[in-house]
């Protein structure tokens, strides 16, 4: 129990053994283990953005949905008051229209009648003067030509 | 354990196969045992380095990369937990350590007298199976560790080492004293400070070493107490009930001792590098002004 020239030897043989398992063993494991751990925390962070951007595009998806259901409201709401506009313009026009159609049908009805009435008295007027050649013509009796004339013009009027 | 024929006392087999080329000067002798072990170790250890380095995988480990893996995460976390700043020397220096030491200790539980018998089959007189248990090793890896100890402390805190080696423990307070004859025994005191500090500085490597050869070395000497008291040394002697009951029982304390002994080899290779680690970690720790 001594020590002695062992000592040296025994110095050589570890510092060359800690050079050499430095190189051969250690730093190749040390470098995998640190190459891998470099590889998994990237994973690990390329996991947690891919959560992160999944749960913004979700609050995007979510954002764009509301603003479409808002918008898909308010087209239905704009649609919804344009088509009672149009229905209001319709059922506007339509009573315009059948009001003009009632005036003209109106204005063409007394036409009619006034036109009627003229006729109505230019053939009163030429069956009293045909009545008043035949009378004219026969003999003049007052009640006879008078029931004579009553009755052409009953008969112009009937006619008509 | 247990080696049949085993002769002599137990300091037969405490002598070393060593060489010796002045025998007037003690210094000048090689333990040819413990190098040629050493050397078998470390042999051992760079082919299995080589033949990991060939099967290494970057995907998940598995088998031995996987246990080789653990083993660096484990050093790796230990240093890392000790050290302030990142030295890429202390992690490999803290693996060999803890490996090769473990390894030389694990060598104790063959069977006792075992290469002793086996080298007197070559014509040796003895062998020494446990490298540990030779001084020259524990103190060479002391050494180194101790003078990487002072190669950092001058190298990256010179002063205060300096300050530390003449001041401490007791020349700081005097000399910051006002009165000025505290301070001259202050200055007188640099001496004795100087004394203290070498005293407390070798007393790390020598406490580092003397520890593992301390352990292993009981751990042999109880193993060879057990082969020689309990286990009969010729086939005599387990003729008779007495002999066989003893050979029993000295099967059973020896593998006891065995497995014990392994968990000592594995406790004292981990104190090694722990305190080899935390003694570099103090040199690499920033002054304290």
């Amino acid at each position: 129990m001594s020590i002695d020239l062992t000592f040296i030897s025994q110095v050589i043989v570890f510092v060359a053994m800690v050079v050499l398992l430095w190189k051969l063993l250690y730093g190749p494991l040390n470098d995998l283990m640190e190459a891998r751990s470099k590889k998994i925390a990237e994973g690990l962070a390329a996991a947690e953005a891919g959560l992160e951007a999944k749960a913004e595009a979700e609050a995007e998806v979510a954002r764009q949905l509301e603003d479409a259901r808002a918008r898909a409201h308010d087209i239905i709401a704009a649609a919804e008051r344009r088509a009672a506009e149009i229905n209001e313009e319709a059922v506007t026009r339509a009573r315009k229209e059948a009001e003009g159609i009632l005036d003209a049908a109106r204005e063409e009805v007394h036409a009619e009648v006034a036109k009627a009435r003229q006729q109505l008295r230019e053939e009163v007027a030429s069956i009293a003067l045909l009545a008043a050649e035949r009378v004219l013509e026969v003999e003049l009796d007052a009640a006879k030509h008078s029931q004579l004339i009553e009755g052409i013009v009953d008969k112009g009027l009937g006619s008509a | 354990m247990a080696e049949q024929g085993h002769s002599g006392g137990i300091a037969e087999h405490l002598k070393y196969w060593s060489v010796s080329f002045d025998d007037a000067n003690p210094f000048m002798q090689l333990h040819l045992d413990t190098l040629l072990l050493t050397v078998m170790v470390a042999t051992g250890m760079v082919v299995f380095a080589l033949w990991l380095r060939g099967r290494l995988v970057e995907g998940a480990p598995t088998g031995v990369q996987n246990f080789m893996e653990a083993l660096i995460d484990f050093i790796n976390q230990t240093v890392k937990d000790n050290f302030p700043v990142h030295n890429p020397l202390i992690a490999p220096l803290a693996l060999t350590i803890f490996v090769f030491v473990f390894l030389c200790n694990t060598m104790d539980i063959l069977p006792a007298y075992l290469m002793h018998h086996v080298a007197g089959l070559f014509g040796l007189e003895s062998f020494r199976q446990v490298p540990t248990n030779d001084l020259n090793l524990p103190v060479a890896m002391a050494v180194c560790v101790f003078i990487l100890v002072l190669y950092y402390e001058f190298k990256l805190k010179p002063v205060h080492f300096v300050k530390e080696l003449l001041l401490q423990p007791f020349a700081a307070l005097l000399l910051e004293s006002k009165n000025p004859i505290v301070k001259v025994i202050g200055v007188l005191l640099i001496p004795l400070n100087l004394v203290l500090k070498v005293i407390e500085e070798l007393a790390k490597p020598l406490s580092l070493s003397f520890r593992l050869f301390g352990n292993m070395f009981a751990g042999e000497v109880i193993f060879l107490l057990i082969a020689s008291l309990l286990l009969a040394s010729h086939l005599e002697g387990l003729l008779s009930i007495g002999g066989f009951v003893s050979e029993f029982v000295g099967l059973l304390v020896g593998l006891g001792w065995s497995l014990f002994h392994l968990f000592i080899g594995l406790l004292q290779a981990f104190i090694f590098m722990i305190l080899s680690v935390v003694y570099l970690s103090i040199a690499h720790q920033p002054a304290e002004h």
